[in-house]
């Protein structure tokens, strides 16, 4: 198996040879793919806020953002602007302290979790040994910041929404962990790295949305719930709860959470991607370039290619399913708590009880499918 | 133990069915992106007012005789007439008319009953001022005629609903002289001319 292309060797290989010693070089390279990935994933929640708003203006055929920047493709950049000059307001009532942490708990965990999202075989900050139970660690921080900012606003609709969002998270953290226990079985890591390459070699058909449809099914039902997006999104729900434990928030506080719930689908939908949809595989793999045209594997033009169609193919995936929980958006209406815990507790638990059952009786039945 | 069974099949029925009604949601709302928006962006296009539109009313000084048939047809005696009695020419003068367009409800009724047709609606409804009392209109502001919006060179001319080609919803890029749908008012004055000039 070919590794592509290795940007941390090459890179402290070459200021080695300007004359730093090892330990130097590698200090200087950590922080680079962090800020890449930071800013990346802003843009990223840009181009989905932007995404959002045009699409949500074709299905109700408005046009939508159009004179700032083409296509109002600055739109969400203005919205961000507008919030960071805006008054931070703390209300007399409320508790400072976990009024201000309430934001940063919520935003924090959502943007580590991208130290585990891979777009190449190398083009990932840190191919943690348990990288998706990390992942599924770090999201069910987020309600904490939630429960905390709705608590700390000293006000009933903050309250309700925090509470709400919590039991949300609680209810559909279990069959989330369940379905990616599935595809951990099947891949035999937690490693994301070692997850997509499981799926490789096979083109389209490799992918483990045809070895867990129901498991594919059940994973974007929950991290939809888990994002907060409708037709879950009971806590901010504005007809009942005014802006749920948003409600006080204002200025760069709320553009926290702002940016923290986009962050959140993207990441969601990057994990979709990675899991289920075979990650940065193409449906024509660089291999079969090579060998149609007898260039070998190794030569850098096409490592170069191979990583830039890598990123290129998850981030396709990516805004191909943000797309989809726009469509969803507004077709489905919001359903009430009562139904929200039903299907999460009742119908998302068991059957993802009986996928994980049923994933571990193939394993053992065909192995060569399901990865023995 | 047949009855859980059913139970279950039951359920998978309707898990399915709400699977099936989740897609043709779906597709509704997916099919909905496909239609361009007949979103009119106003500063900088405009819908031509119909020709019975009720707009700002023009008031023409010299042919008003201030009989003020027009306040008391008013539904609030809106219209201030300010005239006094010559006795020389034995005949009423009009020193001031007008109309305060933030009380006015354009009934039209003072243009309908003006004896001699002194009083008529624009197609002007931009009125927006700075302060209310601009809005009250006298005599040398009601004789101003609005600028057309077909004249308009910043502004593009879209045709209303009713004006439209039949079968056409959309005013946007419609092809150089297209027809509204059936006959225009000069048209069926014509036919009915026609008609009257063959049965004598």
């Amino acid at each position: 198996m070919n590794s592509g292309i290795d940007l941390q060797g090459t890179f402290i290989e070459s200021l080695k040879g300007l004359g730093l010693p090892a330990g130097a070089a590698k200090a200087v390279w950590m922080p680079l793919p962090m800020l890449i990935v930071l800013v990346g994933s802003t843009v990223a929640v840009l181009i989905a806020v932007w995404m959002e708003r045009k699409i949500s203006a074709a299905a109700q055929q408005r046009i939508g953002p159009e004179y700032i920047g083409p296509l109002g493709i600055l739109a969400p950049l203005a919205d961000g602007l507008k919030l960071v000059f805006k008054e931070d307001i703390i209300p007399a009532k409320a508790d400072p302290l976990l009024f201000t942490l309430g934001p940063m708990i919520a935003v924090v965990p959502v943007f580590l979790s991208f130290l585990i999202v891979p777009f190449g075989q190398n083009l990932l900050i840190s191919d943690v040994g348990m990288g998706i139970f990390l992942w599924i660690a770090l999201s069910s921080v987020v309600p904490i910041g939630l429960l905390m900012a709705g608590y700390a606003s000293n006000n009933k609709y903050s309250l309700l929404g925090g509470l709400r969002a919590a039991a949300q998270s609680l209810a559909y953290e279990i069959p989330l962990a369940l379905a990616v226990m599935a595809i951990v079985m099947m891949s035999n890591s937690l490693s994301t790295v070692d997850i997509v390459q499981q799926q490789s070699g096979y083109g389209l058909l490799g992918w483990n949305i045809w070895r867990q449809p129901v498991g594919f099914v059940i994973f974007v039902i929950s991290a939809l719930a888990e994002c907060e997006r409708t037709p879950f999104d009971l806590p901010e729900a504005e007809e009942e709860l005014v802006a749920g434990y948003q409600t006080e928030y204002a200025g760069m506080k709320f553009a926290l959470f702002y940016l923290g719930s986009y962050v959140n689908l993207t990441l969601s939908a990057l994990l979709v991607a990675v899991l289920y949809l075979g990650g940065w595989e193409s449906p024509i793999s660089v291999s079969v370039i090579s060998q149609l045209t007898g260039v070998s594997e190794n030569t850098p033009w096409l490592e170069v290619l191979d990583g830039a169609i890598g990123i290129l193919m998850t981030l396709t995936k990516t805004y191909a399913l943000v797309f989809f929980t726009v469509l969803l958006r507004w077709t489905i209406p919001r359903v009430r708590i009562d139904q929200l815990l039903n299907l999460g507790w009742k119908f998302l638990l068991p059957v993802a009880l009986v996928n994980l059952l049923a994933t571990a009786g193939l394993k053992l039945a065909f192995p060569i499918a399901f990865g023995g | 133990m047949i009855n859980f069974l059913k139970q279950v099949g039951n359920y998978t029925k309707e898990t399915i069915q709400a699977a099936k009604y989740i897609g043709q949601g779906l597709s509704v709302t997916f099919d909905h992106m496909r239609r361009r928006p007949v979103t009119v962006q106003y500063p900088y296009q405009k819908l031509i007012p119909s020709e019975r539109f009720r707009g700002r009313i023009h008031f023409e000084f010299d042919k008003c005789i201030a009989c003020e048939v027009c306040v008391r047809v008013c539904p609030i005696n809106l219209p201030v007439v300010d005239w006094s009695f010559n006795k020389a020419t034995k005949k009423k003068e009009l020193a001031t008319y007008s109309i305060d367009f933030g009380v006015c409800i354009f009934c039209g009724n003072c243009v309908e009953y003006c004896p001699t047709n002194c009083l008529s609606m624009t197609e002007e409804y931009e009125l927006a001022v700075y302060e209310r009392h601009e809005l009250n209109y006298d005599s040398v502001a009601l004789g101003r005629l609005p600028y057309k919006v077909t004249d308009d060179p910043m502004v593009t001319p879209l045709r209303e609903f009713a004006y439209l080609p039949s079968g056409v919803m959309n005013p946007h890029d419609l092809p150089a002289g297209s027809r509204r749908a059936g006959k225009t008012p000069a048209e069926i004055i014509e036919a009915i001319q026609e008609a009257q000039k063959s049965s004598t």
